[in-house]
């Protein structure tokens, strides 16, 4: 009987060492592991709480933004960022105001991105968050 | 005697089903380096399927919807050679970009691949910052956009125009070559006004890039 667990143990080791190798050889390509620094990151219920004290930016694409968005939100995103940006600055951006951008998991990295060149490049001193769980999470608390 | 026989074909068996795969990538990760002003950038992953049975690829699947990819055919024989293409749609991306296609095969050992593509896209034009503002009843001065150009590119001359007649705007040469300072002046800060200034530096073919200025309305709170 011992023989049979010790046995059983070591097959069970064998089979997970594959595994286990993989999993470290593949560690930085898991696409769902985030960049993004847990304080740049905002819950939606955190969010949602902020209430007209925030301006939401949708970051994907303009056809999905169409179907659906976050009420209120303003669609900026790469593909036509630099006619996008000014418009968005004239009309909706307010220093006061938090900014929580927001992209789906079908789009990636999207928000991070948008996030980024509303930093860096508008040099904005608002409190820019990306949505932890993007529009997935928004329409789960919806 | 068994139990390390066992043993031994457990081993090689879970070993095989790890690394093994039918359809195998000749690269899965790829770098690109647009040209300077490029719509697209192509990233190419040959495939070759190394087992005995014809792997049937379900599915592609883009990361985003800024990139579209292409197969020839669905179905591959034992042997057979073929391609993916993942065409990138640069837009007005900057920067790195790191972009996945998954690969969705009926391959019972390795089901799915991720592709990556890292696109380096080289800006012709950058500018710092893309937009100035003056909070209500602050005093009128300018500010400075600094617009450096890529090292590639020769501009001589950049033609800056508001949008509105409320800002004025003068472009004066930078500290160094392939720089220019944009100022930037409201002509009133007490009430609401905003512009979106549209540079043109003289490259072809011509390209136009846009920053934006605003006064912002009185009892904005400061940030």
């Amino acid at each position: 009987m011992k023989a049979v667990l010790r046995q059983s143990a070591l097959l069970l080791a064998l089979a997970l060492l594959p595994a286990a190798v993989q999993a470290l050889y593949l560690r930085e390509r898991i696409p769902w592991q985030s960049r993004v620094a847990e304080s740049d990151l905002v819950e939606v219920e955190t969010a949602r709480a902020w209430g007209a004290n925030v301006i939401w930016v949708d970051a994907r694409p303009v056809d999905e933004f169409e179907r659906d968005h976050v009420p209120g939100a303003v669609s900026l995103n790469e593909d036509r960022w630099s006619e996008a940006l000014p418009q968005f600055l004239a009309n909706d951006w307010s220093p006061e105001k938090k900014i929580v951008v927001y992209c789906s998991a079908a789009s990636c990295n999207l928000a991070e991105d948008v996030a980024r060149r509303l930093r860096a490049e508008a040099k904005l001193p608002n409190d820019i968050r990306i949505l932890k769980g993007g529009w997935e999470a928004w329409l789960g608390k919806k | 005697m068994n139990g390390k026989r066992l043993l031994f074909s457990s081993l090689c068996l879970s070993i095989a089903a790890s690394v093994h795969a039918s359809l195998v990538f000749e690269k899965t990760e790829v770098d690109l380096k647009p040209d300077l002003g490029a719509a697209q950038a192509v990233a190419v992953f040959k495939y070759e399927n190394k087992g005995e049975t014809p792997v049937h690829i379900k599915a592609v699947r883009p990361s985003c919807g800024c990139t579209t990819a292409a197969l020839a055919k669905n179905d591959v024989a034992p042997g057979e050679k073929g391609e993916i293409t993942a065409t990138f749609n640069i837009g007005d991306r900057t920067g790195v970009q790191t972009k996945t296609v998954t690969v969705d095969t009926d391959d019972a050992k390795v089901p799915q691949t991720v592709l990556t593509f890292k696109a380096t896209i080289a800006q012709l034009l950058d500018l710092q910052p893309t937009f100035v503002f003056w909070q209500a009843n602050e005093p009128a001065q300018p500010k400075t956009i600094i617009a450096k150009v890529a090292k590639e590119v020769t501009v001589k001359k950049m033609d800056v125009v508001s949008s509105s007649g409320d800002f004025t705007t003068k472009v004066e040469p930078g500290k160094t070559a392939g720089e220019f300072k944009i100022q930037v002046q409201p002509k009133d800060t007490t009430k609401p006004l905003n512009a979106t200034l549209t540079i043109k530096p003289d490259v072809t073919p011509e390209k136009v890039y846009y920053a934006a200025a605003r006064v912002m309305p009185p009892g904005t709170a400061k940030p």
